[in-house]
């Protein structure tokens, strides 16, 4: 299991002449892991997830999907697309056929039905007359139906409500779970992710700020509160505020801290938060030797 | 059967609460020796947790001697904890005091300060979260 | 990180099996399918029609008509004539309208309306590479296009030439309507508007907008065509005196005088007028001449047209696999 999911070097997408929707790109995302890709919108996820599933080119770089080309990596990669376009004129169970011939030879027909069963929907009723959320239900069944290795969701959960969400999440970890499945999901809700992700990219202004296991990163972080004037100079700093006599500043330490300063690990979210209100924070996306000894 | 209840707000880790709450179903006897675990998969569709966190609570009950992975079988319990199964007398007593005290007009706040506090004399210094053995990262799997 | 608890699927345990696409595409496009073939069979059955009974019943119409001669009061079957003339117009426009509509359908149904909604980017992750995806979107279409062309131009033919000696006011061969009507043309002109659609989907990316793009191609094919015909084979130059006018049936490409200088306009048609005479005296004029095209060249002058238009649907649906390719990176395949 050493070929990596998901690989990126200097990957770059610019639509019409001047626009960069992303730039400069680089990460690895090794197999097995479920990958939370936030940031703002507008930021380059969907973009990024269009690149990997071999639906745009690439302007400049390259990325590879479980050790190929997108194109033709595509049998193995399942895509949800962030509108979860389906045709409305087929009826649920002629769109689960239709997944069935199209992926011949790798189709699971009874997780997708799983799929589709969770949400109480008539089999023969026609997507144009679905929910939002019974849509997603649908889109995710035809991607999870055709087994892939690589589950690429932009966007996922944005139609459903919080007991479709966690039943939704909890199958598409069941998945993981039974197959080995890499999951990589977009959202700009951090929260969302925080318990089904083990894997984080944080894309702001079309560069990737954070790439890697969520743990190494939180613990790669430490929220201090030190006195006002406190030289941080000897570390990255993400974010320093300083209110009255009291700094407070997230930072990655390059050394030991003094004794007095507070320090305590910050949650995904303030980790998350303090990255995208500050652009000009040092990018930690660790170099693939790194990674490659780390897994 | 243990039923995950993950509460995100509680600021204890996600794999830290299916180890406390692994333990406490084996200490109330709701898990005995030679039960088995949920498949991580269950456990994940239930939870809607990440795999890797269920695994990660699973190998530090197995560090601890608590339960043992049986290959392609699951994950059994191995021993049990502490002596107080769901119908032990000592849990009689307690449900004696606690209606007790309830009649007493304390409040749930007040009894469960009561109970830490009897319980910090008894139990001085016990470590209440297993600390991580190793980052995920290093773990053979 | 999972791995020891699950088996990965095996890559290899995977079967590259073709993806079905057939049978969907006729599902996604029933209702289509199925109004454009009522439409086909409706004016088949009316060429028939056209050609069989109202042949039969015009041109008894007419030599009632002819036997009359000047006498006043003579009774011909006019309804008959002019039912045969009505039917002969519409068909022609509906033998005509063939393109447009396969353009309007290919740009707006067959490819604008996936790549506006995205179901394209469905089916290219839904083990359907987007080669192919366009392939089949292109190949089926075609076939049915071919035949249901064919087999309506051919109709137009046989019921054209049905009533051609019998019916005065029948139209010629080189009418332009019956011209393109009877042949190929509208096969290479409904061909080069599946192929536009296709493209213009891709490029535009909206239904709406494909689907005018498209027939406007179409339309501005046609335009093309239509005025390149007469120069897509060697014309027949006759010439003929100066008492006659110009002379010679067929297809009209240029007429005019001979004069010492070379060929010029003709000022006026017969020098049996007086001041015709004069003025062509003043020229120098030697004689008449037409370049016209004879009803043998019918056919060398469709297929060439067909073919051009052939060329043109080759060249669309190469630049529709080119940006195609372009915009999804697909390296092969």
């Amino acid at each position: 299991m050493t070929v990596p999911a998901l690989e990126a070097d200097a990957l770059g997408k610019r639509f019409g002449r001047r626009s960069w929707a992303l730039r400069d790109c680089s990460f690895r995302l090794p197999a097995g892991r479920v990958c939370a890709v936030v940031g703002p919108n507008g930021a380059g996820k969907s973009t990024l997830l269009a690149l990997a599933a071999g639906l745009l080119a690439p302007t400049e770089g390259t990325v590879r999907v479980l050790g190929a080309h997108p194109a033709a990596a595509r049998s193995r990669v399942g895509f949800v697309d962030q509108d979860k376009p389906l045709y409305p004129q087929l009826t649920v169970a002629e769109t689960l056929r239709m997944g069935a011939d199209l992926n011949p030879g790798h189709w699971d027909a009874d997780t997708a039905r799983r799929v589709v069963a969770g949400g109480d929907l008539d089999p023969d009723r026609r997507i144009r007359a679905l929910s939002g959320g019974q849509r997603t239900r649908v889109a995710l069944a035809l991607a999870l139906g055709k087994r892939p290795e690589l589950l690429l969701l932009d966007e996922p959960m944005a139609d459903l409500d919080p007991l479709a969400r966690h039943e939704l999440m909890g199958l598409l970890m069941g998945e993981a779970a039974a197959h080995g499945t890499t999951v990589v999901m977009s959202s700009h809700v951090v929260a969302e992710l925080e318990d089904s992700c083990d894997h984080l990219l944080l894309v702001g202004g079309g560069k990737i700020r954070l790439s890697g296991d969520i743990d190494d990163l939180l613990a790669a972080h430490t929220r201090v509160t030190a006195p006002a004037g406190a030289d941080l100079a000897a570390h990255e700093v993400v974010e320093s505020r300083t209110t009255g006599r009291q700094l407070s500043a997230v930072i990655r330490p390059s050394g030991p801290l003094p004794d007095d300063w507070r320090t305590t690990t910050p949650s995904l979210e303030d980790l998350v938060l303090s990255y995208l209100r500050n652009p000009a924070a040092p990018a930690l996306t660790p170099a693939p030797e790194t990674l490659e000894a780390a897994v | 059967m243990v039923d995950y209840r993950i509460d995100r707000r509680s600021g204890v880790a996600t794999y830290v609460q299916i180890v406390q709450q692994t333990k406490q179903a084996i200490r109330l006897g709701l898990l005995v020796p030679g039960d088995k675990l949920p498949t991580a998969r269950e456990v994940v569709e239930a939870t809607a947790v990440n795999p890797n966190t269920v695994l990660k609570a699973y190998r530090e009950l197995e560090r601890e001697g608590l339960v043992e992975a049986r290959r392609g079988l699951g994950t059994f319990v191995r021993r049990s904890l502490g002596a107080a199964p769901a119908d032990s007398p000592l849990r009689a007593e307690l449900e004696d005091w606690a209606a007790r005290a309830r009649e007493s007009g304390l409040e749930r706040e007040d009894v469960a300060a009561l109970f830490t506090a009897v319980l910090e004399t008894h139990y001085p210094e016990q470590a209440a979260h297993p600390a991580p053995a190793h980052t995920p990262q290093g773990d053979p799997s | 990180m999972t791995a020891a608890l699950t088996t990965p699927a095996a890559p290899a345990a995977r079967t590259a099996g073709v993806p079905r696409q057939w049978r969907w595409l006729v599902r996604l496009h029933r209702p289509a399918l199925i109004g454009g073939g009522t439409l086909v069979l409706l004016t088949a059955a009316a060429l028939v029609w056209l050609g069989g009974p109202l042949t039969d019943a015009s041109a008894a119409a007419w030599k009632a008509y002819n036997a009359c001669g000047f006498t006043p009061r003579c009774s011909y079957d006019q309804e008959s004539i002019l039912l045969y003339k009505d039917v002969y117009n519409w068909t022609t426009i509906a033998v005509l309208a063939v393109p447009f509509l396969v353009a309007a359908w290919a740009g707006g149904a067959l490819v604008g309306r996936e790549t506006e909604s995205g179901t394209a980017r469905l089916a290219w992750t839904q083990g359907v590479s987007p080669a192919r995806w366009l392939a089949s979107r292109l190949v089926a279409p075609a076939v049915l296009t071919v035949a249901v062309t064919g087999l309506l131009a051919a109709l137009h033919h046989w019921a054209w030439a049905a009533g051609r000696d019998r019916i005065d006011t029948a139209t010629s061969w080189h009418d332009m309507d019956t011209f393109h009507a009877n042949g190929t043309i509208p096969m290479g002109l409904a061909l080069a508007g599946l192929a536009a659609g296709a493209l213009a989907g891709l490029l535009l990316r909206r239904a709406m907008a494909a689907l005018a793009a498209a027939a406007a191609t179409v339309g501005v094919l046609w335009a093309a065509v239509h005025t390149a015909v007469p120069y897509l084979w060697p014309s027949v130059t006759r010439v003929s005196g100066l008492a006659e006018g110009p002379l010679g049936r067929g297809l009209l490409v240029s007429e005019g005088v001979l004069t010492p200088g070379g060929r010029a306009e003709a000022p006026c048609v017969s020098s049996s007028m007086h001041s015709c005479r004069d003025t062509l005296a003043d020229m120098g004029a030697t004689a008449f001449y037409r370049d016209a095209h004879p009803a043998s060249h019918y056919w060398p002058l469709q297929l060439v047209a067909t073919g051009i238009l052939l060329a043109v649907a080759g060249l669309l649906t190469y630049a529709a696999f080119r940006v195609l390719r372009r915009t999804t990176g697909t390296a092969r395949g």
